[in-house]
């Protein structure tokens, strides 16, 4: 085991690699990804001209969902603004607007979206309307006795990076323990000193524990390390407890270091190494619930999904930093990272001692 | 001209005589585009909703079946536990829970005040945004449908009409995005390798002592690949179509031109990254990290650029694929032309030329 920690020091470039690389991602992932659907550039043909059609207008700018401007374009040319990207949302509001409101009648004003990325279309539509029944309720003094009123609970601030960054986290202890493992292995067995290794009187147990634990240390400082990059710069709640998260951890590296060397068995160069664990990787974070959630996918794919230790880490790591979930709650993905855990980690290690013979 | 040629004759054969090469070339794009595309899908329905209703009367369950055939909420997987209601938020169960209290029936005749709660889990902000949406969406009708005939409320409503994507389906901005960054993955992966490759097995240096200019030698590895990378594109666009459904209502003829000018500059940025790497394995790590990262997370693919922080705003502006992304949606989701599109092409060239200049002088202070 010292002997792996020794090798991984020396190798320099390594060293970067491992520590350097995924801060970076962190850093830039963290920033990049948002998900949060916002400053919607609107365009606004407003005829009525009226006090009430700008107050209309005022209250979709307000928050900063909409940002409102008035168009240079005439409302024939107006797709020329979409095509051109210049907004992606124009707001028609006809002359008889503020005239009808008076009367108490009601009046329809044209919305008209961007249905390019289906998704923020949709928010967009959604926050629109929500926005109009306020103005409504507000300026037309029409009360609906019947309300719901909803109340949205964990990530008061609706910040996507408290759920995108717990998320990455995983992602990185992934990362680092299969990756690694698998090209640790790979190498020794290119420069020849595995057989060298195989020839001392070490038993196979003790020479998979030698080869796997200084990548579980180094995955749990790498993740130490992101969390707290992700609370201090990111300002990432952590609401439940620490050691919890750590013990589970703790499981899940069984699995990602199972994987790892199932992926030395089965390759022979360093390079081939990388890339099937690299395909591994991938198809992991996109099964696991980490961008969209698995609820959307196929229902074949939601099988496959069962398979995938990270969409269980997924749920523990943001249960406990979001929702301070404990194992009561979570008991369900724990057992399953165990069950997965052994089988993945026993029929590995069993592959790497047939090899070792 | 003979001379390139010459060189781009070679590395054609050196392609064919290396299977594992065209198994990428060939083999990845398909499986990429047809896994991230089942795989990823960004539209928000499925929620799955808890619901307690206290009220048991026909109005109530009425409104509990708008929500569940709506086509956005689904049910959950356990019941909420009437102590506390809430708990199937935090096991994850439910994504929301709709508590009626008793007497909603009573009051959509007397016109007292009544509440409905919605509890929403808001870990995931855009599925909880879109939850209350569609919540306040479905109530609004509920209501209006249970209003007296003829009865107009007043107030202003929304005429809402969806460009582009009546049905507001996700592939339609997901699938086109999938091409770019497939492309140059696979364009900078296969010419990474392929410099290094020789620098590797040594036959860097004949080539290097031969008459052929340094300039030639890249052009000629590159012309190649350029065929190989309109090969993958044609391939996965054609999957795109068909598969997942996402129209092409522009000019196949500008998406081709424009095409190949994307495919030069990724080609352009592998062969970069290979004069810098001196493994293959570094040249392959490399790649990954210059090219898939920036494409897939600073160029709009999925994430807005304009909500990011200005930095990377700028980054983003070196990432070939921020351009191509607006040319093939723009191209196969709004028609648009080469009167729209030139300023994202005209980008590319100016980054195409800068890449292949700094490969060409490296080229050259490596020789001498």
């Amino acid at each position: 085991m010292k002997k792996e920690f020794h090798q991984v020091i020396r190798d320099r470039n390594m060293l970067w690699l491992i520590f350097l690389a995924p801060m970076i991602q962190l850093l830039v992932l963290g920033y990049a990804i948002n998900t949060d659907v916002k400053n919607i550039y609107t365009a606004v043909y407003d005829y009525d001209r009226s006090v009430l059609s700008r107050e209309y207008v005022r209250s979709l700018s307000a928050g900063n969902y909409f940002i409102v401007q008035s168009s240079d374009l005439p409302l024939l040319d107006a797709d020329r603004g979409f095509t051109e990207n210049r907004f992606n949302v124009s707001l028609v509001i006809p002359p008889d607007f503020s005239d009808r409101l008076e009367q108490g009648l009601g009046v329809a004003a044209g919305f008209i979206v961007d249905g390019s990325n289906a998704n923020s279309a949709a928010i967009a539509m959604g926050y629109a309307g929500l926005i109009t029944n306020k103005f409504n309720r507000d300026y037309t003094g029409l009360t609906m006795p019947i309300t719901m009123r909803p109340r949205i609970l964990y990530n008061p601030e609706q910040e996507s990076v408290n759920f995108m960054v717990p998320g990455i986290v995983a992602v990185l202890l992934l990362m680092i323990t299969s990756m690694l493992t698998s090209m640790a292995i790979v190498r020794e067995r290119e420069v020849g000193t595995l057989e060298q290794l195989m020839v001392t009187p070490i038993s196979t147990p003790a020479l998979i524990v030698g080869k796997t634990m200084p990548f579980a240390i180094l995955g749990y400082i790498e993740m130490s390390v992101a969390l707290a990059v992700g609370i201090i710069w990111f300002g990432i709640p952590f609401v439940g407890s620490w050691p919890l998260l750590y013990f589970l951890s703790f499981i899940f590296l069984f699995t990602t270091l199972g994987v790892g060397m199932f992926v030395s068995t089965v390759t022979k160069t360093q390079q081939q190494a990388m890339f099937l664990a690299w395909f591994f990787m991938i198809f992991a974070i996109l099964t696991s619930g980490f961008f969209t959630p698995i609820s959307n996918m196929p229902q074949s794919v939601q099988y496959l999904t069962y398979l995938n230790p990270l969409r269980y880490f997924m749920v523990i790591v943001r249960g406990i930093m979001m929702k301070g979930a404990g194992l009561n709650v979570l008991y369900p993905q724990v057992l399953a990272l165990i069950a997965l855990g052994l089988a993945i980690f026993t029929f590995s290690a069993l592959r790497f001692s047939k090899r070792v013979k | 001209m003979k001379k390139i040629k010459y060189i781009a004759a070679k590395e054609v054969r050196h392609i064919l005589r290396d299977p594992r090469s065209l198994s990428i070339a060939i083999l990845m794009p398909i499986i990429m585009t047809l896994l991230y595309g089942y795989a990823i899908n960004l539209d928000i329905k499925n929620i799955r909703l808890a619901v307690l209703d206290f009220d048991h009367t026909r109005e109530s369950r009425d409104l509990v079946g708008r929500f569940y055939h709506s086509g956005y909420f689904i049910r959950s997987q356990s019941e909420p536990d009437l102590a506390d209601p809430e708990y199937v938020l935090k096991a994850g169960d439910a994504s929301a829970v709709l508590i009626i209290p008793p007497g909603l029936s009573k009051a959509m005749t007397t016109g007292e005040d009544y509440q409905i709660g919605l509890s929403v889990d808001g870990a995931d902000a855009n599925t909880a945004a879109a939850t209350t949406s569609y919540a306040n969406v479905i109530m609004i009708q509920f209501l209006k449908d249970h209003l007296p005939p003829g009865f107009e409320p007043p107030g202003v409503t929304l005429s809402a009409r969806v460009l582009y994507n009546p049905d507001l389906k996700s592939s339609h901005f997901f699938v086109p995005g999938l091409i770019a960054v497939i492309l140059m993955m696979i364009s900078a992966l296969l010419t990474s390798i392929t410099i290094s490759r020789e620098k590797e097995t040594g036959t860097m240096e004949q080539l290097l002592t031969s008459p052929i200019k340094p300039r030639q030698i890249i052009i000629g590895k590159v012309i190649p690949y350029i065929f190989l990378a309109l090969l993958d594109g044609v391939l996965v666009l054609t999957f795109g179509v068909i598969n997942f459904g996402v129209p092409f209502i522009g000019s196949e003829a500008v998406l081709f031109l424009f095409g190949v000018i994307y495919v030069i500059a990724a080609l352009s940025l592998g062969i970069l990254i290979s004069t810098v790497a001196n493994t293959q394995q570094q040249a392959m790590m490399a790649a990954q990290i210059l090219t898939v990262l920036p494409s897939v997370m600073l160029s709009g693919f999925i994430f807005e650029i304009k909500n990011m922080p200005i930095v990377l705003q700028w980054i983003s502006h070196l990432v070939p694929a921020r351009y191509f992304l607006l040319i093939i949606r723009g191209i196969m989701l709004k028609g648009s032309g080469i009167d729209v599109l030139w300023p994202q092409a005209a980008a590319l060239v100016v980054i195409t030329v800068i890449l292949l200049g700094v490969a060409t002088r490296r080229f050259r202070l490596k020789i001498g």
